[in-house]
């Protein structure tokens, strides 16, 4: 036992004066697999392209983290040297500011979270707006003047998103209708396979989701000869080539290498960080064969519209599904505003809850 | 009628992937093993059907792949409850524990990827979007009937269910209850395994890790609910494939309806077919289920 | 003539540490078939999970919950019950011990304290007590499907009434008030009361079941219904009241886990802990010494793959395998005498 102890005690010794010294240590979990063509892959990618760019950073990398585990292995990243945290899933922000509170020296950022300390600070893409311009797409793009939206949760970034598509769709087309459905799951195949059926079957032609993968959506769309749009990768884009009119990808730009930068030269501020497409976290896709000039041409001319702040997709007045005002005339919702979002808007049928 | 019908089609095709394991489990049991490690068979069938689909773009290959893997681990799960006198629950948990976890690791290449996946052939006419299937939603539910058959209406199968009901019994009567068992837990491999592996390529076209989603518990419960029959646990298995359809048709409907309450239909509808046909469950049920067997052969 | 217990316990022990070796000898084996170098690999546990106060820590806190979940399935197995329900008796001791932290504001730490632990026991003793009652049905079958149902209980009341207005985007309820969180000792770590909840529990149990007539009562049950029913003990109650007790303990799990760690109520509260407690009673073979050090092996293990898959980038998934290997392994007996081959 004895001497299993001096060994472990010199191999640390020895391990530690081997070791070349990273610039800076820099470690992110997430809640599922680095390769899902979606959220979770998101992150990992740009936490890819931060070591690409840097290359004397060293990357400390869990993933299938439960939350309730989140706490531990954020600990165990931060003995090893961590200095920038990326607990990378909504459900860790509590976990990390437990942890935040305990290592005053360390920064976070937490994607999609709303609370601030002054060693955690917050990103997140303004999905909503962005989706606004999907919605845009489909409403030039369906036949029926019937477009679906499946979520994982009805969370309010998820209804956010529905109600962009949907009003993104009625700014072009104000016979569509959107039909709104929620798989009780972020992941779940089968349920998403039946999702996408039972919109079809109610006669949607085109699908979009807020899903942490659209795989299945995309085949079971392609088997349909139904059109989709992709969000949160880019990546699904071949898994039915035909039927894609465009979609989203969530690609944090140069982010996490602007964060690591500043924490190196010790400007970091927390804040809430919210970019969208002028900033490069997101990027709308190229289009799909079957999408006509014309549509194409509407869509990057809201496009641009959107980036240079002339379009507010939120703008009041906006009414719920009962018909009350709940963004009134004259004022709009900004990106700030998006967790609030616990209704959908007229012109949609399914549920919030 | 066509929401009736688009519902119908729907009930079929989900209750295809669980009613593989259901039918192999009813076998299973009918020689008095419980299996609860059908999850894990499922998640190692789906796992390597789906990567050996995609190295040889062939989805049978896939397949039989599948149930190759599927036969070989609940051998093991066999030998020891037969040969080494294992708890039977202790087994089924390791090979769950097993499944789960070698599935996530064979599988990790193949996440996000396209596999060859099986074509699929209408009933009803080649312009129908309602029922088109692929050959092992077919498959499935003519395969019911076969085993109510075999089980039912041949000697091996009632000397296979004689050793379900006392394998001591049986054993003097000239059947080999290991032979039997192992016989048994063959079937309920392939059969759970095959589950898994139309699950992932009949139905979400891709491989996720626990993308089985509990139907091997689930299973479990069907084999209940149907008493040991597998013409009921052709019921079972539409009114769990229903329930997973009905949730989503009516949502997109607009009928606000949560989806925790409709994905509880089946375990209470199998708590309330316990609870109502309970007295006679005990007489039903294979006798030995369960209990470990320490006979001479 | 039956062996003296001093013998039966050194037995015990002796098989208990070879059990613990073998793990760790299959731990290694597999590290290497997974291309991993064991020896480093080790030296990395060691180093962070066991030889740092923090690490060993954490994989205390790991351990609380198969403590009390062990014991959970300990307790009916003496009754020659089999308890696979521990999730759902996790769960909806969750769920009720939240409703109590949640629901009576203005009490004093020890007051609420002690009435969520009630609660909590309350809730997984009535999900336990359902599939004791159902006498005829199988046990293993009705606690099998009670926890399927329990999650879609708890998911309903997270999503819906009990959610959290201000939170809007997630599924969770409002966070319990300080009176009604687990105190933590060990100021930098997360070492919390369910820890010595657990120890006491396990003490109570050790005691209780060796040493007093209850436990023989129910070792009784356990060993011959018949013998003891003709002997005058109330065998049906026994068994209801086992699977109660053991529910009751899978229920403080629960509502420790939540209100120690969590703070709140959401639908990730349990990787599994009834189904590992299930694997530590095995292996224990309902031992309380041998509950206790297989709660920390169980937990060790678990909190290895956390490590390694930081230091050795293996998968968390490989944790699973283990557990598998592990169990094989020792359900395989390999050194026992007198069965078959």
């Amino acid at each position: 036992m004895k001497r299993v102890f001096l060994g472990v005690l010199l191999a640390a010794i020895g391990g530690w004066a081997l070791a070349a010294e990273p610039c800076l240590v820099v470690g992110m979990i997430i809640g599922g697999t680095k390769d899902d063509a979606g959220y979770n892959q998101s992150q990992y990618e740009a936490l890819m392209a931060l070591k690409e760019k840097m290359p004397c950073v060293e990357i400390l990398f869990a993933e299938n983290v439960p939350e309730g585990e989140a706490e531990a292995v954020l600990e165990s990243m931060i003995q090893q040297g961590a200095k920038l945290l990326f607990p990378a899933g909504f459900g860790y922000m509590f976990p990390a500011l437990n942890v935040a509170k305990r290592h005053p020296d360390v920064i976070f950022m937490h994607p999609g979270g709303y609370m601030l300390a002054d060693n955690f600070g917050t990103y997140f893409s303004n999905v909503q707006f962005a989706y606004y311009l999907l919605g845009v797409a489909a409403g030039l793009m369906t036949k029926t003047n019937k477009i679906g939206f499946i979520g994982g949760m009805p969370i309010a970034f998820v209804l956010g998103n529905c109600n962009a598509f949907h009003l993104g769709a009625r700014a072009v087309n104000p016979n569509v209708t959107t039909y709104f459905v929620v798989t009780g799951a972020w992941l779940d195949r089968a349920k998403e396979v039946a999702a996408t059926q039972a919109l079809i079957q109610q006669g949607c032609d085109v699908i979009g989701s807020h899903l942490d993968s659209p795989i299945a959506v995309a085949q079971t769309c392609c088997e349909a000869e139904v059109f989709f749009v992709g969000y949160p990768s880019l990546a699904v884009q071949k898994f039915c080539p035909e039927y894609w009119i465009t979609g989203l990808g969530l690609t944090w730009g140069d982010f996490f290498v602007e964060i690591a930068q500043q924490v190196l030269a010790g400007t970091w501020q927390p804040a809430h960080v919210r970019r969208g497409i002028e900033a490069g976290f997101i990027t709308l896709g190229e289009f799909g064969p079957k999408v006509p000039e014309e549509v194409k041409k509407v869509v990057l001319e809201y496009k641009a519209r959107l980036i240079s702040g002339e379009l507010q997709p939120f703008a009041g007045p906006i009414r719920d599904q009962a018909g009350n005002v709940r963004i009134p005339e004259g004022t709009a919702w900004g990106p700030l505003d998006m967790g609030k979002f616990d209704w959908l808007a007229e012109g949609i049928v399914g549920s919030p809850k | 009628m066509s929401w009736f019908l688009s519902w119908l089609s729907g009930a079929i095709l989900y209750a295809a992937p669980i009613l593989y394991p259901t039918l192999g489990e009813v076998v299973g049991q009918r020689t008095g093993m419980v299996n609860l490690g059908l999850e894990g068979l499922m998640l190692l069938g789906a796992s390597i059907s789906f990567a050996v689909s995609f190295l040889t773009q062939n989805a049978w290959v896939g397949i039989l792949a599948a149930a190759g893997a599927g036969l070989t681990a609940n051998f093991v799960y066999a030998w020891l409850v037969v040969h080494r006198n294992a708890s039977q629950l202790a087994a089924g948990l390791a090979l769950m524990f097993f499944g789960i976890g070698m599935s996530a690791l064979i599988g990790k290449p193949y996440v996000g990827q396209m596999a060859a996946y099986l074509p699929k052939y209408p009933l009803l006419g080649p312009k129908s979007l309602v029922f088109r299937y692929d050959i092992l939603v077919y498959f499935a539910f003519a395969l019911a009937p076969l085993v109510w058959f075999f089980l039912f209406r041949t000697s091996f199968g009632l000397k296979l269910r004689a050793v379900g009901e006392s394998p001591a019994i049986a054993y003097a009567a000239g059947v080999s209850p290991a032979f039997m068992r192992y016989f048994a837990a063959a079937f309920t491999g392939v059969m759970a395994a095959v589950g898994g592996a139309h699950l992932a390529l009949g139905i979400a076209g891709t491989w996720s890790e626990g993308m089985t989603a509990g139907r091997g518990f689930i299973a479990i419960a069907l084999v209940i609910f149907s008493r040991w029959n597998p013409l009921r646990a052709i019921i079972g298995a539409l009114v769990f494939g229903g329930a997973v359809v009905l949730q989503l048709q009516l949502q997109a409907q607009g009928i606000g309806v949560s989806a925790f309450l409709m994905d509880m239909i089946p375990y209470v509808l199998t708590v309330l077919v316990l609870l109502v046909w309970g007295r006679g469950v005990r007489y039903v049920a294979p006798a030995s289920l369960g209990r470990v067997y320490f006979g001479t052969e | 003539m039956p062996k003296p217990n001093i013998i039966r316990f050194w037995h015990g022990l002796l098989r208990l540490l070879v059990t613990v070796v073998v793990i760790l000898g299959i731990f290694g084996l597999f590290l290497w078939l997974m291309g991993r170098d064991p020896i480093k690999s080790y030296r990395d546990t060691f180093r962070l999970n066991l030889l740092n106060p923090r690490g060993l820590a954490e994989v205390v806190v790991r351990m609380s919950p198969l403590l009390l979940t062990a014991l959970g399935v300990a307790i009916p197995f003496r009754a020659g019950l089999i308890n696979v329900g521990a999730e759902g008796q996790f769960m909806m001791g969750a769920l009720l011990g939240t409703w109590v932290a949640l629901n009576l504001p203005g009490l004093s730490q020890s007051l609420h304290l002690l009435l969520v632990i009630l609660a909590g026991m309350l809730g997984g003793a009535v999900w336990g007590a359902i599939p004791g009652a159902l006498g005829w049905a199988n046990e293993t079958i009705t606690t099998l499907l009670l926890n399927y149902l329990a999650p879609l209980v708890v998911g309903y009341f997270v999503f819906g009434p009990w959610r959290a207005p201000e939170l809007a985007m997630y599924p969770q309820t409002p966070e319990f008030p300080p009176s009604a969180r687990f105190p933590m000792f060990f100021p930098g770590t997360r070492m919390h009361l369910g820890f010595f909840l657990g120890l006491f529990f396990l003490l109570a149990y050790g005691y209780l079941i060796s040493r007093s007539r209850w436990g023989l009562e129910l070792r009784a049950v356990g060993g011959n219904p018949e013998a003891a029913r003709r002997l005058g003990i109330p065998v049906e109650r026994w068994i209801v009241g086992a699977m109660v007790l053991g529910g009751a303990l899978a229920g403080l799990a629960g509502i420790a886990e939540v209100a120690a760690i969590h703070g709140r109520l959401k639908m990730a509260i349990s990787p599994g802990y009834g189904f590992m407690g299930f694997l530590v009673n095995w292996l224990a073979f309902a031992n309380p010494i041998g509950i206790l050090i297989m709660s920390f092996l169980v937990a060790f293990i678990a909190s290895s793959g956390f490590t390694l898959q930081l230091t050795q980038r293996l998968p968390y998934a490989a944790v699973n395998v283990l557990m598998a290997l592990i169990l094989f392994t020792v359900l395989a007996k390999p050194f026992a005498k007198g069965v078959r081959r």
